[in-house]
C-alpha cells in the first residue's frame, strides 16, 4: 500500500460549502484521500458528516465548491454514475432491499460490472444467464466470508438490525469498490463485533480498497490511517488518531476532556 | 415437486387449455380471446405498478395506437397485418419514450395524475383526428389475420393465436424479473438510493419498463382491431385504462401470470352474473371489493401464498 499513498489523492473535496435555509452546514470543507487508505471522519452531532457524505455520494449537490473522483470532477454526477466509477457507500441506518434474499442483496453488488440489457433478459440470452451464474457464485463468496452463511435465503428486512448493517456492507464489498464509504458502520454492534469489524476493514484496505469512514466510535476510528474533525462545517484539525486526541481544539470541541 | 409430478400438471393444464374452447359455447370463448387481449395489455400495467410502483392509467392511449394503426395500414393502405401492428408498436414506444422521460421523474399521486392526462388526451385526440381515426364513426372492414392463408377468423382461432402469444409474454417477463434488471427492479422498489448506490440507473430502466409496457398495450390492441374487424373510439376511452389497471391489482401485481387471471375475472364474471338480471351490477362490484379487501396480493398473490404455505408444511 505505500506506493499508493504516494499518489495523488483518489477523492478530492475542495472548497465545498453548503447551507439549509439560513443555516451553514459546511464551510468551505477541503481534504483528500489518498488511495490505499483508511481515512476517519469525526465529529459532534451536526457537525456536516452527513451532509459531506450525501455530497460527495452525489444525493446532494453542494452550492459551492468541487468533489473529484480520480482526477474527474464529479460534482454534478448523479449517484449512480458514481458508484459505476467505483465509489461506493453505505448508509447510517443501513439501507438493504427488505422483501428480497440476503443472496438477492449481494447478487445486485456485481450490477456494476455486468451489462446485458432488458431485451436479452427477457430471451435469456447467453450473456444474461452466465451474469446470474456469476451473480450467484460472488455472492456465496462473499456471504460465507461476511459470516452471513446462515441466512442466505432468508429476506433481508427479517434479519436482525446489526447483521443487516453486515449485508449492506458485504453487498458494497461485491461491488469491489474503489472508495468504500461507511456511514457509521459500527453503531448497533457490541465490543467483539466491532473487533472484528476493525479486522475486517483493515482486511479490505489490504485487497486495496480505500475506505472512508463517519464514526462516532473511537475503537473503530483508531483503523483509520488519518482523521478529520468536523466541527461546525469545518475541519478543524487533520492527522493520525494520536495526534488528533492531543490537539486542544478538538479535546474542547469534541472529546470532552 | 417431484419432476414426474411436474410433468402432469403441466400436461393436464395444457390438455384442459386446448379442451376448453371446443366444450365452451362460442359466446364464451369470444369472451376468453378478449381475456387474452387484456392479459397482453394488463401484463404491461401490472408489471409497472408492481415491480416499479408507477401506476399507468394512460394503457388505453396505447391500445388505442395499436388498434388504429392495424386498422389505418391495412384499410387506407392495403399492407399486410403484420406491418400495421409493427408501427403501432414503434409508435407506441416512441411516445411512451419521449412522454415517459419527463413524467418518470415523478412518482406516486403525481405520476399517475401525469399517466391519466396522457390517457384522456389520448382519449381526445382519437376522437378529433378522425380523418385518421374516422371518430366517433370509426373504420370498419379490417382484415383479418391469415398468415399463409389461414384465418384467424372465429373466436376459437383466434383463441389459439391471443393465447400461446399472452403466455409467451408472461414467460418473458418471467425471464427478466429473474435477470440482473429484473433484480435491479426488485430491488430499487424496496429501497431506491441503495440501488443507485449499486449502479442501477433508476430512471432509465423506469423508462425502459414504460416503453415495454407500451409494446404490450399496443400489441393487445393491434390484436383487438383484427379480431373484431372494426374499431371506433369508444374501445379507447379511459375507462379501458382503468379496467387494465383493475385486472392488474385484483390478478396481483406481484406475480407475473396474475394478469391472466384479472382478466379472466373482470370479462367472465360480469358476463355470467348477467343472468341475475338487473341486480348483476351490484354483484359484481360487491364481488371487486370483496377480492381487494380480502386478498390484498389479488389473486396470484393469494395462490402463491397459499402454495409456500403448502410446501412449508
Amino acid at each position: 500500500m505505500t506506493t499508493a499513498q504516494t499518489t495523488k489523492p483518489l477523492l478530492q473535496v475542495a472548497k465545498i460549502s453548503h447551507s439549509f435555509g439560513g443555516l451553514h452546514v459546511l464551510r468551505g470543507v477541503d481534504f483528500g484521500v489518498s488511495a490505499g487508505s483508511i481515512t476517519g471522519l469525526i465529529g459532534p452531532n451536526g457537525a456536516g458528516k452527513s451532509t459531506l457524505f450525501n455530497i460527495i455520494s452525489g444525493f446532494l449537490t453542494p452550492q459551492h465548491g468541487s468533489v473529484q473522483f480520480d482526477g474527474r470532477d464529479i460534482t454534478r454526477d448523479p449517484v449512480q454514475t458514481r458508484a459505476r466509477a467505483g465509489l461506493v457507500r453505505t448508509f447510517q441506518t443501513p439501507k438493504v432491499f427488505a422483501k428480497l434474499s440476503v443472496r438477492e442483496n449481494l447478487m445486485l453488488g456485481c450490477y456494476r460490472h455486468l451489462s446485458s440489457g432488458v431485451g436479452g433478459n427477457m430471451l435469456r440470452s447467453r450473456r444474461s444467464r452466465l451474469e446470474i451464474e456469476q451473480m450467484q457464485a460472488q455472492a456465496a463468496e462473499t456471504g460465507e466470508r461476511f459470516g452471513l452463511g446462515d441466512v442466505m435465503e432468508r429476506p433481508a428486512g427479517q434479519v436482525p438490525a446489526g447483521r443487516q448493517r453486515i449485508v449492506e456492507l458485504a453487498r458494497g464489498c461485491v461491488t469491489a469498490p474503489r472508495l468504500l464509504m461507511l456511514d457509521e458502520p459500527s453503531s448497533g454492534l457490541n465490543t467483539t463485533e466491532i473487533e472484528q469489524l476493525r479486522e475486517l476493514l483493515r482486511q479490505l484496505n489490504s485487497e486495496g480498497i480505500t475506505i472512508v469512514l463517519v464514526s462516532h466510535d473511537m475503537r473503530l476510528v483508531d483503523v483509520a490511517s488519518r482523521v478529520h474533525v468536523l466541527c461546525f462545517g469545518s475541519i478543524i484539525a487533520s492527522g493520525a488518531m494520536e495526534q488528533i486526541k492531543r490537539d486542544e481544539r478538538v479535546r474542547e470541541a469534541y472529546l470532552g476532556i | 415437486m417431484s419432476p414426474v409430478r411436474h410433468a402432469i400438471v403441466w400436461s393436464v393444464a395444457l390438455a384442459l387449455w386446448v379442451a376448453l374452447p371446443f366444450v365452451a359455447t362460442r359466446h364464451v370463448v369470444d369472451l376468453l380471446v378478449f381475456a387474452g387481449l387484456y392479459t397482453i395489455a394488463g401484463l404491461g400495467v401490472a408489471f409497472l405498478l408492481g415491480q416499479c410502483g408507477i401506476v399507468s392509467l394512460a394503457q388505453s392511449v396505447f391500445y388505442g395506437i395499436g388498434a388504429y394503426c392495424a386498422a389505418w395500414f391495412c384499410v387506407q393502405k392495403g399492407l399486410p397485418s403484420p406491418v400495421g401492428m409493427a408501427a403501432g408498436i414503434v409508435l407506441s414506444t416512441s411516445i411512451a419514450a419521449l412522454v415517459g422521460w419527463p413524467i418518470l421523474r415523478l412518482s406516486g399521486y403525481f405520476l399517475a395524475l401525469a399517466t391519466l392526462a396522457l390517457g384522456i388526451i389520448g382519449q381526445v385526440l382519437f376522437l378529433e383526428w378522425d380523418g385518421i381515426t374516422g371518430g366517433t364513426l370509426g373504420i370498419g372492414g379490417i382484415p383479418r389475420i391469415a398468415p399463409f392463408g389461414f384465418a384467424f377468423d372465429t373466436p376459437l382461432r383466434f383463441y389459439f393465436l391471443v393465447w400461446p402469444i399472452a403466455l409467451l409474454l408472461l414467460a418473458l417477463h418471467h425471464n427478466l424479473l429473474h435477470s440482473r434488471n429484473g433484480l435491479a427492479l426488485r430491488a430499487m422498489r424496496d429501497s431506491p438510493e441503495a440501488a443507485a448506490v449499486l449502479g442501477v440507473d433508476i430512471h432509465r430502466l423506469k423508462v425502459q419498463m414504460f416503453v415495454l409496457s407500451a409494446a404490450l398495450g399496443s400489441l393487445a390492441g393491434g390484436l383487438f382491431a383484427h379480431y373484431v374487424t372494426f374499431v371506433s373510439v369508444d374501445s379507447f376511452a379511459i375507462d379501458r385504462s382503468i379496467s387494465f389497471l383493475l385486472l392488474a391489482v385484483l390478478g396481483g401485481v406481484y406475480t407475473v401470470w396474475g394478469p391472466a387471471l384479472g382478466a379472466l375475472f373482470i370479462t367472465i364474471l360480469p358476463q355470467w352474473l348477467s343472468r341475475l338480471g338487473d341486480i348483476h351490477a351490484f354483484v359484481f362490484a360487491a364481488a371487486l371489493i370483496a377480492a381487494v379487501i380480502l386478498l390484498p396480493e389479488g389473486f396470484g398473490g393469494a395462490i402463491r401464498n397459499w402454495w409456500r404455505a403448502r410446501a412449508a408444511k
